[in-house]
């Protein structure tokens, strides 16, 4: 059993703690408030719990890494002279483009044709189309864990003890762009508009001309490139990806979308970012050890004193069985 | 109509009758390999089966085994586990009492090779497990055996070096609490580093669960512990996400790690932030000499890739399974005899020459081996440095 | 049938044929059924070995021959042959020619009351099992595991299809349910270092066991007050992450708590979860649960589901019920999850992490929700289905995400759901044939 960080910290500020831990959960959070948003997105929209966002993240995070690595070879042939930021920008949004598609597909093949059916059971298609997924790409790659190239080199900033990397910072900002994006798109464009009186009311709209089937396909194709940039961003910092990467976080991030509330781009961001500090300032205070246990009784606290999450009126819709 | 179908049915069986059927083949050895090839760990499956498949070319190129002065056809029954307590157990059960092979490979990871090891022990049958650390596997079970060594004493060669090589006397420590064997190691270490150093020498003793990939947390606590060094007994992707992290925090003292580093892709996915670091394992893949070398080489050939402990280890237990059978000095064709006789041969092993070192069974299921240090080298190559005996 | 040659009038005089060959069908009752069974299982018995190498075959393909088929393609016709030669044709046979035999058996057990009647039923069933299992010793897991899946399935559908929530706890309850059992037993039977107190007498364990059931089905219950009491104020996908967040808690509970030996797993279970006993506490466990979900209780549920607020104004205490259906499914997850624990002999608090919840959640919703037919046929046919298709290593986990795909997309509230197992109609005999033939 170890002793809290502060009492051993001898000569070390609470205070550097404080802000270095600080640092680490912005960066971790940023991954849980990315992947969120794509799951709050389809479940605020289309009332689904779409258990194959982790693994859309995953097939992200891959397609990133095919991209990136095709770039690299280019730039080492000679072809054009591209600099490592650049083929970074460019793999993101390649990457974006490219898993919208799946996502789409996935919409297409998985949910549509369950449109009417109760909601559990698209859940459960969900689910099956992430185990295809993983074990598809298992299949195709091996059991190789794949290293995605380091893009940019990494520097340490040492702020007075504080050790923060030009990753993490470029990290939280770009997530919080593709927050603040996407928030501005729903709030602003008549897309968004047409996306929010869909969570208003899901049966109605569609009869008042909006295409419900596009509608479906934008809203996945948008979450799935959330998850293609959290993915790559995420083969930036941990950059070891393997088939398996987005079970956990999948689950984690469904935390996140349903406690920030639903119809609720702001919540889910908040959101994740407070499953991320929980997490880790958990870590910082108690033991190690007991991180999920008493991160996760924190998390069934809040719900058990705000059953509905931060942003979410109380839950009224029953569900369509 | 009804003449016809009923005539149809009488020429089908008749056609039948003289189907080349399989019963009247030779008595073929059939080794069961038990493997992780879906589920967590892939890979730990992957490494085990190349390294069976790679075993069956040799003997098929023998002609098969020769037990006895006679030779017998070998067949491999591979079964996936899932990563599975309750699969790895059907498994098992499956190519024991279905499929009778004459004896068991795998599971690896302890989470299935404990179950695995009581269904193997109740019917009998010789079960090798190549990486399970778990002392629980081989526990009261004679008819299992193991290729690698313990905890208890990897966690205390370990402790020995670092204090002799460093002369540190503040170890911080980061493991996976969910995992059966960092967990293991963690604690033999700790017991280990505080038998030397005095109660509370190891200053930070930090986890995490795995799949996590985030050890910002612990790693800013061991930062400000004043730890001297760092002991994380992980598998290797994690290994290179712990080290960079470390580095990223600012760490700049050692980190030392265990067995599980000991593979190919440690290096490939950690990059330079692992050079210079020092872990214990089986056998160094960068000095290899002899028949270590001839099997890293043939398996890089063929699979692209060093082969990871696992993969060694799987071809030390599968030399090992062929030296017990060809030690029974003969096959009895009666498979509850045979299994007996390859269990009692495989407990007389001594001095085996492994790739992964010398092993002896002195009676129980665990061998006794040495333990080798390795340092990755500023080419990332594991270089051999020191070796540790019991 | 001979008779299909692609001629328009001959393929119709097929079909009816074949109506009429399947007419007298529509007359057995549950028991000729069983008879048929028997008799089938019994000939496998006596004539399998026998039959099995004349075919070419070495051994009695264990579960109908999936695995020979998918390994040895050649062997197809084979064991097509063979499931023909020792199961289908005696089963249709022999049903065929008892039926009014069987008919009068079950009229004359159908006078007896209910209790009488399923028992003599369960009793033949378990005979069928029993002479099928005692082939291999894999069926006989096969079976104790199915057994457990059936548990596990039709508890969940308790919560999930008959409350409508989605509970993603259960395996936190079989968790619970299997650690504390497997303390117990472990405990009091095999080594007194892990409760500290002096062993009882190894020969009162099977006695005792069920007691270690029960214990471990009601700390499991007691576990569900967790998800149970928010519940009252919320429900759906808030719902749906408190029952998860529960599970990471267990999970996390029991890796740190030292003396069940944490992620390293409890090991050395006495054996006494056999087939019998597994059977038996299935039995229970189907029967309470049907007799639950059908009781005004079970209704209750119903409605809460299809309209809380309507169901509170019709005087439905709503807490009460959420309260009992939560306790109830998750003591007999924990029953389950005991069994599970003695069946493997092994538990580790990996064992009941997310995989294991995505494989239960599947089971229930393949198989039907609200529908104790349902949950029984999804168990059976998913952990079946996972066996058959091991030789297919990888690609198993391809196929049957895929046809539970196509399931969904075909029959979106599974294979048979919204049935009620109504035990009198299902034993009754059928003397005459209903209705028009």
């Amino acid at each position: 059993m170890s002793r809290p960080a502060f009492v051993e910290s001898a000569g070390i500020e609470p205070m550097v703690i404080f802000l270095q831990n600080l640092v680490n959960a912005l960066q971790w959070g940023s991954f849980y408030a990315l992947i969120a948003l794509g799951y709050s997105m389809v479940y605020s929209i289309l009332m689904l719990f779409n258990f194959a966002h982790g693994d859309i993240f995953m097939v992200g995070s891959y397609i990133g890494f095919g991209v990136s690595m095709g770039l690299i070879a280019l730039a080492s042939s000679g072809v054009v002279a591209l600099p490592n930021w650049l083929i970074l920008v460019l793999t993101i949004l390649f990457s974006m483009f490219l898993t919208s598609f799946v996502g789409m597909i996935v919409e297409r093949v998985g949910y549509r044709p369950l449109r009417d059916a109760p909601r559990a059971s698209a859940a459960i298609t969900g689910l099956m189309i992430g185990i295809i997924l993983e074990t598809g790409n298992l299949a195709l790659l091996g059991a190789r864990r794949v290293s995605f190239p380091s893009l940019i080199e990494t520097t340490t900033y040492n702020v007075s003890g504080v050790f923060v990397t030009n990753k993490k910072i470029m990290i939280v900002l770009v997530s919080l762009l593709l927050a603040l994006a996407l928030h501005q798109f729903v709030r602003r464009t008549k897309w968004g508009m047409a996306m929010r009186a869909m969570a208003f009311d899901f049966a109605v709209v569609p009869l008042m001309g909006v295409p419900l089937n596009t509608m479906a396909a934008l809203t996945f194709a948008l979450g799935s490139a959330l998850a293609a940039a959290a993915g790559i961003l995420f083969g930036v910092a941990y950059p070891v990806l393997d088939p398996y990467m987005g079970i956990v976080f999948g689950w984690k991030a469904f935390v996140a979308a349903i406690l920030g509330g639903r119809g609720s781009v702001m919540g889910a961001t908040l959101a994740g970012f407070l499953l991320g500090f929980t997490e880790i300032f958990v870590a910082m205070i108690f033991p190690s050890t007991l991180r999920d246990l008493i991160a996760y009784s924190i998390i069934l606290l809040i719900l058990a004193i705000r059953p509905h999450g931060f942003f979410g009126e109380p839950y009224s819709a029953r569900l369509r069985l | 109509m009804r003449t016809r179908s009923l005539v149809g049915v009488f020429v089908l069986l008749g056609f039948l009758t003289f189907f080349p059927s399989g019963w009247v083949q030779a008595q073929t050895i059939k080794i069961g390999i038990n493997a992780e090839l879906t589920g967590d760990i892939p890979k730990v499956g992957e490494g085990t089966k190349f390294a069976a498949q790679m075993w069956l070319e040799d003997v098929k190129a023998a002609g098969g085994l020769a037990v006895g002065g006679k030779k017998y056809p070998v067949e491999l029954v591979i079964e996936d586990n899932e990563s599975k307590a309750e699969s790895a157990v059907k498994a098992a059960t499956k190519m024991i009492t279905e499929d009778g092979v004459l004896v068991m490979v795998g599971p690896q990871a302890s989470k299935q090779a404990v179950p695995a090891g009581g269904i193997a022990n109740n019917y009998k049958t010789p079960m090798i497990t190549p990486w399970s650390t778990n002392p629980d596997t081989t526990k009261d079970r004679p008819f299992v055996f193991r290729a690698c060594f313990l905890d208890p004493f990897q966690g205390p060669v370990l402790a020995n070096f670092i204090t002799q090589e460093f002369k540190f006397t503040k170890a911080a420590v980061l493991y996976d609490v969910a995992s059966d064997y960092p967990k293991g190691l963690a604690e033999f270490f700790k017991k280990a580093w505080e038998g030397l150093h005095g109660p509370g020498s190891v200053v930070a003793y930090e986890s995490f669960t795995t799949k996590d990939t985030d050890f910002s947390s612990q790693l800013t606590k061991i930062n400000n512990s004043g730890a001297q060094v760092l002991f994380t007994p992980q598998y290797y992707n994690e290994v290179a996400l712990i080290v960079q992290q470390a580095h990223q925090l600012g760490w700049k003292k050692p980190i030392v790690g265990s067995d599980s580093w000991g593979s190919a892709e440690t290096v490939s996915l950690c990059g330079k932030d692992c050079y210079g670091l020092f872990f214990s394992t089986h056998y160094a893949a960068a000095g290899a000499t002899g028949a270590t070398k001839a099997f890293i080489d043939r398996y890089q050939k063929k699979h692209g890739y060093v082969p990871d402990d696992v993969a060694a280890l799987t071809w030390d237990a599968m030399l090992l399974v062929q030296k017990a059978i060809e030690d029974t000095g003969g096959l009895t064709g009666d498979l509850k005899k045979d299994r007996e006789n390859v269990r009692s041969a495989m407990g007389r092993i001594t001095k085996f020459k492994g790739i992964t070192g010398e092993m002896t069974f002195s009676g129980g299921g665990d061998p006794s081996k040495c333990a080798v240090i390795v340092r990755i080298s500023d080419k990332g190559q594991f270089e051999f440095y020191k070796s540790a005996c019991p | 049938m001979g008779g299909e040659r692609g001629n328009g009038a001959n393929s119709e005089r097929g079909r009816s044929r074949f109506r009429n060959l399947w007419k007298p069908y529509s007359r057995v009752p549950l028991l000729g059924w069983f008879f048929g069974a028997l008799v089938a299982v019994t000939l496998e018995r006596l004539a399998g070995t026998p039959l099995a190498q004349f075919l070419g075959l070495q051994k009695i393909p264990v579960l109908f021959g999936f695995s020979v088929m998918l390994k040895n393609p050649v062997l197809i016709p084979n064991v097509i042959l063979y499931t023909l030669i020792i199961y289908g044709v005696p089963t249709a046979v022999a049903t065929r020619l008892c039926i009014p035999l069987a008919n009068g058996i079950a009229a004359s057990l159908f006078r007896f009351p209910m209790a009488v009647t399923a028992a003599a039923h369960l009793a033949l069933l378990y005979a069928i099992l029993h002479v099928w299992a005692e082939i291999s010793d894999y069926r006989v897991l096969v079976l104790r595991l199915t057994l457990i899946a059936v548990m596990l399935t039709l508890s969940l559908n308790v919560i999930n299809g008959y409350m409508g929530e989605f509970s993603c706890s259960h395996p936190g309850f079989m968790a619970l349910g299997a650690y504390c059992a497997s303390v117990l037993t472990i405990g009091l039977f095999v080594n007194a270092q892990l409760l500290g107190t002096a062993s009882l007498p190894a020969a009162l364990g099977p006695f005792l066991f069920p007691v270690a059931l029960i214990l471990g089905g009601l700390v499991a219950s007691f576990g569900a007050l967790f998800v149970a009491i928010p519940s009252f104020r919320t429900r759906g996908d808030y719902l749906a992450i408190i029952s998860l967040a529960f599970l990471f808690i267990v999970k996390s509970l029991i890796e740190n708590l030292e003396f069940v030996r944490g992620p390293r797993g409890l090991s050395g279970q006495p054996d006494w979860a056999d087939l019998p006993t597994v059977f038996l506490w299935t039995v229970l466990c189907v029967w309470s649960i049907n007799n639950f979900v059908r009781s005004t209780i079970g209704k209750a549920l119903n409605a809460v589901r299809d309209n809380e607020m309507a169901a509170d104004a019709m005087t439905v205490d709503t807490r009460r019920t959420k309260m009992v259906a939560f306790l109830f499914g998750a003591f007999w997850a924990g029953v389950a999850g005991g069994l599970f624990a003695h069946v493997m002999r092994y538990v580790n608090p990996g064992n009941f992490g997310i995989q294991n919840l995505a494989e239960v959640l599947a089971m229930v919703y393949f198989g039907g929700l609200n529908s104790v037919y349902g949950s029984i046929v999804g168990a059976v046919s998913i952990s079946l289905l996972g066996e058959a298709l091991r030789p297919l290593e990888i690609f198993k986990w391809i196929i049957i995400p895929l046809l539970l795909i196509l399931v969904m997309i075909f029959r979106p509230t599974g294979l048979i759901a919204f049935r009620d197992l109504d035990v009198a109609n299902l034993l009754k005999p059928k003397p005459k044939p209903d209705g028009e033939g």
